[in-house]
């Protein structure tokens, strides 16, 4: 095992250039991003409102209650202006005949000003959607039950078609059966979610699953080399083949892991709580996992050259469904929130978060710790059954 | 007792046979050859033989006891040189003899002198600090049985180490095979190139299709073609009187006439040169020129497959 090791040192003496590329990527992505929404960052939507109706209005109110948006009223001019000088992400425009399109029970039109598409401005083209949906049938359901009363005594249609309205509109939020209220004490202070803290961790974790999957990968390009061949038949066992590899990659993947925690510590203040101890627990279960993952990977492709065409689609949406880009708690499919409870990322950032955010202690790692390494274990028992010998 | 022995070899790749029940023994202190075309099954054997592959049936034996069931037993006394170039080419020459010196279990001073010692067989002493991805192929391939050469393998296997290079490393690679063997190693050597095998070998199993179809030394598997010898007449003219008396030879078994030439066929080497220098004596045509072509391994193959070697 000893003359592997030594061996891919002498080599990563060679190729030291992806680690250091992938150490620097990480912490520059993980800090634009994580400034980039930390904070009170609201994006800002400039709304044209032609047709200056009861309608408009609503759905301009319903608009303005979203907490992420900054919705403000201004003219078409004012508005093309400023998306066409990206000021802002998109400009909404209220065409006429709003009002008339829902009391002819149609689907009300907008208009959308945009330079581009990217995710944000799909997701607040997707709020609009809900919103207009919401508009329409709570203008319906206000309508019928003003009708209805109206029919039955008189009444101040305009009162009850508001009350209904509103109504209607509280009963689209969802009634949680019970709720829970979770605190945790630290020193008699609150910690609050910091989404800035949370992109790091996610980042960290993220990139370095590349550099920990790209390094266990190096046995397809042994085979490539015709090397893994010679070992095979050298006095070396597979043992000690596989091994090496393993504990090669699982070093640097807990350096690397290492520098970027505390990196940012002391490059962006980043507080990664009073446990350290747990924090390294996280890190060595996560990064045998990767690891595990890696060989489990390398099993089922032939080439590198495959191996690097599969891990950025796994790596990232397992990430992405893990939680690493963003908090699992803007998340609500039950699907989506189903799949990250298989994801190394998932526990591995709750556990992270839960001493670097919320102060916890060593003992709230260790379940998470042993999800991970569970995982860890399924893979690396895969792993050695798919890996070829012959 | 054979220092190799194979018995009833077999190895399926799903649905193709690439060795078909083949059995051979290999000599201490011989260099064993595999010729054959491409594809004949002598990469397999060597792989099966080196450990690498598992074979489907059959069964190998190295002093006496199986290196299919426990292949640890030959892994140590073997020194493998693949047909592809088996080298990290990011690292020095001297790197990866390090590192395949630590793989066969040497360390320290003994390795350096093995280093040492070996780089000077191999003749790249002067570039050992350069990465293999600067070496010319010739250099490559010194470097690729160099580094199954550190741990004094007692059976050496070389699959093909020739492919591709220039003739002077054709050449030195070559008499690095002799000088070992010489120094008691024994050697099973692969190759398409007959003339290699002819020049080395003591030993020779012809393989196509998977099959051994002849085995001998070379002058033994000459013979099974002798009786093909060819000999080439020219004469300033040819007379139908010539060609008759020649017909009449009793060894002669075909005869091509062209226009001042003559081809006979012959299955006696011994009777027919005298006989023919008769005839032509007394004929009116003058012999101009005359010349023998000795068969070789490559007639031999043709002979037996009614294929040159290197279709």
């Amino acid at each position: 095992m000893l003359s592997i090791i030594k061996l891919r040192l002498m080599r990563l003496r060679n190729d030291y250039f992806v680690f250091v590329f992938m150490t620097i990527l990480a912490l520059g992505l993980s800090f634009v991003m994580g400034s980039s929404q930390s904070g009170n960052y609201k994006p800002t939507v400039p709304i044209v409102n032609s047709d200056s109706s009861e309608y408009s209005n609503l759905f301009i109110e319903e608009l303005k209650n979203s907490k992420n948006y900054n919705f403000t009223l201004t003219d078409y001019d004012n508005a093309y202006k400023k998306v066409d000088e990206g000021k802002v992400l998109m400009a909404l425009i209220i065409n006429k005949g709003f009002q008339r399109d829902i009391n002819n029970n149609k689907m009300p039109k907008v208009s959308i000003i945009k330079t581009k598409d990217d995710i944000e401005i799909l997701t607040t083209e997707n709020l609009i959607k809900t919103n207009l949906a919401k508009l329409k049938n709570n203008v319906n359901i206000a309508k019928v039950t003003t009708d209805y009363i109206s029919g039955i005594k008189d009444v101040d249609k305009k009162n009850i078609f508001n009350k209904a309205y509103d109504l209607s509109l509280e009963n689209w939020e969802y009634k949680r059966p019970m709720s829970v209220t979770r605190k945790t004490i630290t020193d008699g202070k609150w910690s609050e979610f910091d989404n800035f803290k949370h992109i790091i961790i996610g980042f960290t974790l993220f990139f370095s699953m590349y550099t920990i999957v790209f390094g266990i990968g190096e046995i397809l390009n042994e085979r490539k080399y015709n090397t893994w061949q010679r070992q095979i038949v050298s006095p070396l066992s597979k043992g000690a083949i596989l091994g090496g590899n393993m504990v090669i990659t699982f070093m640097i993947g807990i350096i690397q892991v290492g520098v970027l925690i505390m990196a940012s510590k002391y490059l962006f203040n980043v507080d990664w709580g009073s446990s350290f101890l747990g924090i390294m627990t996280v890190s060595i279960s996560f990064v045998f996992t990767v690891t595990s993952l890696g060989l489990f990977l390398s099993g089922i492709v032939k080439t590198h050259s495959q191996l690097a065409a599969i891990s950025p689609v796994i790596l990232t949406s397992t990430s992405m469904i893990g939680g690493a880009m963003w908090p699992l708690e803007i998340v609500n499919s039950k699907i989506l929130l189903f799949l990250a409870n298989l994801t190394p990322q998932k526990w591995a950032i709750e556990a992270m978060e839960e001493i670097a955010m919320y102060n916890g202690s060593f003992n709230s790692v260790i379940y998470p710790s042993l999800i991970i390494i569970f995982m860890g274990i399924i893979y690396f028992i895969l792993g050695i059954k798919l890996i070829r010998f012959e | 007792m054979a220092l190799l022995e194979v018995k009833n070899l077999e190895k399926d790749f799903k649905e193709v046979k690439a060795v078909d029940d083949i059995s051979f023994k290999v000599q201490k202190g011989e260099i064993f050859g595999l010729l054959g075309p491409n594809g004949a099954g002598k990469s397999t054997t060597i792989s099966i033989i080196s450990t690498l592959l598992k074979p489907t049936k059959g069964d190998i034996k190295y002093k006496g006891e199986s290196i299919v069931k426990n292949s640890k037993l030959i892994q140590p006394k073997l020194g493998v040189v693949p047909q592809e170039i088996a080298l990290y080419p990011e690292l020095s020459g001297y790197e990866n003899l390090k590192f395949w010196g630590h793989a066969y279990n040497i360390r320290g001073k003994k390795l350096k002198k093995r280093i040492e010692d070996v780089s000077e067989i191999i003749g790249v002493k002067e570039r050992l600090k350069d990465k293999i991805s600067k070496y010319s192929g010739g250099m490559k391939r010194r470097i690729n049985i160099g580094a199954a050469l550190l741990h004094e393998p007692e059976l050496l296997i070389m699959d093909e180490p020739t492919v591709g290079i220039d003739p002077q490393s054709r050449n030195h690679i070559l008499e690095t095979v002799n000088k070992l063997n010489e120094k008691g190693t024994t050697v099973i050597y692969t190759s398409h190139y007959m003339e290699e095998v002819e020049a080395i070998c003591t030993r020779i199993n012809i393989m196509d299709k998977g099959k051994i179809i002849a085995s001998g030394t070379k002058d033994e598997l000459i013979e099974i073609v002798n009786g093909n010898k060819k000999i080439n007449l020219k004469f300033d003219k040819v007379s139908k009187s010539l060609i008759k008396d020649l017909e009449s030879i009793e060894y002669i078994s075909k005869l091509d006439v062209s226009e001042n030439e003559i081809i006979i066929s012959s299955n006696n080497s011994e009777n027919i040169f005298k006989d023919i220098t008769e005839v032509v004596t007394k004929s009116d045509s003058s012999l101009t020129s005359i010349d023998i072509n000795k068969p070789n391994l490559e007639a031999v193959f043709l002979h037996l497959t009614g294929r040159a070697l290197r279709d």
